[in-house]
């Protein structure tokens, strides 16, 4: 009975070398397909969240996200609301325009930037709230995640905070 | 005569014919694993590949010829940890000619993942289904490490090596290790047991915290490898402390305590990972014992001599090193009466050490030509364009 640990022990060693050889064959090709099929998301805190709609408007799009919570009490970022204009190439030099950010069919704020040609020029935000709803940014570069104007590949992405 | 590990003292070395009939495996296997490599197109990707190749060959065969583990292991580890921030800097000033990160590249989700921040994510996970990290879950062309990739290569590291992860495969853990080898006494000795419980504390605390505000407080405030790799860019009071408190940390921890202590201070008494990799010490089928019988009383060479502080006087006399012993081989290496051996759980202790350490070497050395190697190999095509 002293042999079975020991051809037990032997057996999970090359076991084990076997995983170290044979694993990066396919072991991350199966992984990455299974972490596809999962319900986890980067917190949009992040990424912003969820599309909620989107407006066309004279050979650009505007997309309103979902408002994002604030995520916890002693979270540092505020509420907010993403907004990107696509695509960033397409977009006036200035833009100045009354948005709806809770769907409610009543525009929220106005939010107005100019879009300098050079992609590597520094953005500026100002957005003036309509309802309560909204809190203000007066030339807002990237202060926080929830308040912030970047240039994000083709796209120009606000997020306003919200209270 | 029965198979034992021998010290540097007492073990003749092993013939060269059997030490490279043993090498052998290794050598297939690298061949197969850097072949792609030596297919790319351009003289630097093929030198590199093939220097590292023989890089990573010439270390088993030594290992093998010697018998000792830790000497060669260690020159893998520090040239991995030299090698590591030399590829990620040069690709991040490739990309956007900087080592910081704007923030445009965070809400893109252009974040290289670090293992780091796996148990830091757990949490949130569990209870809202989100990842609070700005990169993104599955590889993109602007960001090949996905938090899916890094995540899938340490299971696999973990069910592989498990805390030997932090003497193999850790892309960081070898800077310290390098300070730390290079004074030739230490200036600091005492050094109180306890510091080793820091790591757990430091982990429990950022793992709540961060659950707490739904931010990776370790990769924002605490992380010294910033200071080598990527940091927030400076653009307010907040990230300008931020980026201080990394370079003091490093400077501190990873540069300073390491060369007057010679121990890997930064992995034993700050790292949470390190901490959080301990919990998968016992998952491992191989590990360190030490034989009773053959243990001289008093003796403590191998206690000195671990570089994580992980074998004390009780623990010798239990035969066996604590939960976070990594297996780097100081121990064994060091050990005049072959007393602390390599073992395959299961087996008696003592029996067939040097055959534990062939196995365990096998599969630790096959991970880390996989994945070192070929972050040695990209560093060195880097380098090598510079020449050529």
């Amino acid at each position: 009975m002293k042999r079975l640990p020991a051809i037990l022990g032997y057996g999970a060693a090359v076991l084990t070398i076997a995983a170290a050889v044979v694993g990066p064959l396919f072991w991350f090709g199966v992984f990455t397909r299974a972490a596809a099929t999962t319900a986890l998301r980067i917190d949009p805190i992040y990424s912003g969240g969820e599309p909620a709609r989107t407006l066309a408007r004279d050979g650009y799009q505007i997309v309103v996200y979902k408002p994002v919570p604030k995520r916890s009490p002693l979270s540092p970022s505020g509420a907010f609301v993403q907004i990107v204009w696509t695509p960033a190439s397409k977009l006036p030099s200035a833009i100045s325009e009354p948005l709806d950010l809770d769907g409610n069919g009543r525009p929220d704020c106005v939010v107005s930037f100019q879009v300098p040609r050079d992609p590597k020029a520094k953005l500026q935000v100002t957005v003036e709230p309509l309802t309560a709803l909204v809190l203000p940014m007066h030339q807002v570069s990237d202060d926080s995640f929830s308040s912030l104007i970047a240039r994000v590949n083709d796209t120009v992405v606000v997020r306003v905070p919200l209270r | 005569m029965p198979d034992q590990a021998r010290s540097i003292v007492l073990a003749p070395p092993r013939g060269i014919g059997r030490s490279l009939l043993l090498t052998l495996p290794i050598a297939l296997f690298t061949l197969l694993l850097f072949t792609p490599v030596l297919r790319q197109p351009g003289l630097p990707a093929k030198l590199a590949a093939l220097i590292a190749w023989g890089f990573m060959l010439t270390l088993f065969f030594l290992m093998m010829r010697t018998r000792e583990t830790y000497r060669w292991r260690r020159i893998f580890f520090i040239t991995l940890a030299f090698m590591f921030p030399i590829g990620f800097i040069w690709d991040l000033i490739a990309l956007r000619s900087s080592m910081s990160i704007p923030i445009e590249k965070m809400i893109s989700g252009d974040t290289p993942f670090c293992f780091m921040v796996i148990p830091i994510l757990l949490i949130p996970a569990a209870l809202t289904k989100t990842l609070i990290f700005p990169g993104s879950i599955l590889p993109t062309p602007s960001n090949p490490h996905s938090i899916a990739m890094m995540v899938a290569l340490w299971l696999l590291a973990t069910v592989v090596l498990g805390k030997a992860w932090c003497s193999y495969g850790c892309f960081f853990g070898g800077l310290d290790e390098g300070f730390s080898s290079v004074a030739k006494k230490a200036r600091l000795r005492k050094i109180n047991p306890q510091w080793r419980l820091v790591p757990w504390a430091i982990l429990v605390a950022v793992v709540l915290l961060s659950a707490a505000t739904y931010e990776p407080i370790y990769c924002m405030w605490l992380c010294p490898f910033k200071a080598v790799t990527e940091f927030p860019a400076v653009r307010s009071v907040q990230t300008g402390l931020q980026f201080g408190i990394f370079i003091a940390l490093f400077l501190g921890l990873v540069v300073v305590l390491p060369y007057l202590t010679k121990r890997r201070t930064q992995c034993a008494f700050f790292c949470p990972f390190g901490a959080f990799q301990s919990i998968f010490s016992r998952t491992s089928i191989f590990d360190i014992r030490i034989d009773k019988e053959k243990c001289a009383a008093g003796c403590v060479l191998c206690q000195n001599h671990c570089p994580t502080l992980s074998i004390d006087k009780d623990s010798i006399q239990a035969g066996k090193t604590l939960s976070t012993c990594t297996r780097c081989g100081a121990c064994v290496d060091v050990c005049r009466k072959d007393a602390a051996v390599w073992h395959i759980k299961g087996t008696p202790v003592g029996l067939s050490p040097e055959r534990a350490r062939l196995l365990y070497l096998y599969a630790a050395w096959v991970f880390a030509s996989m994945f070192g190697g070929s972050i040695i190999a990209n560093a060195l095509q880097k380098l090598i364009g510079l020449l050529v």
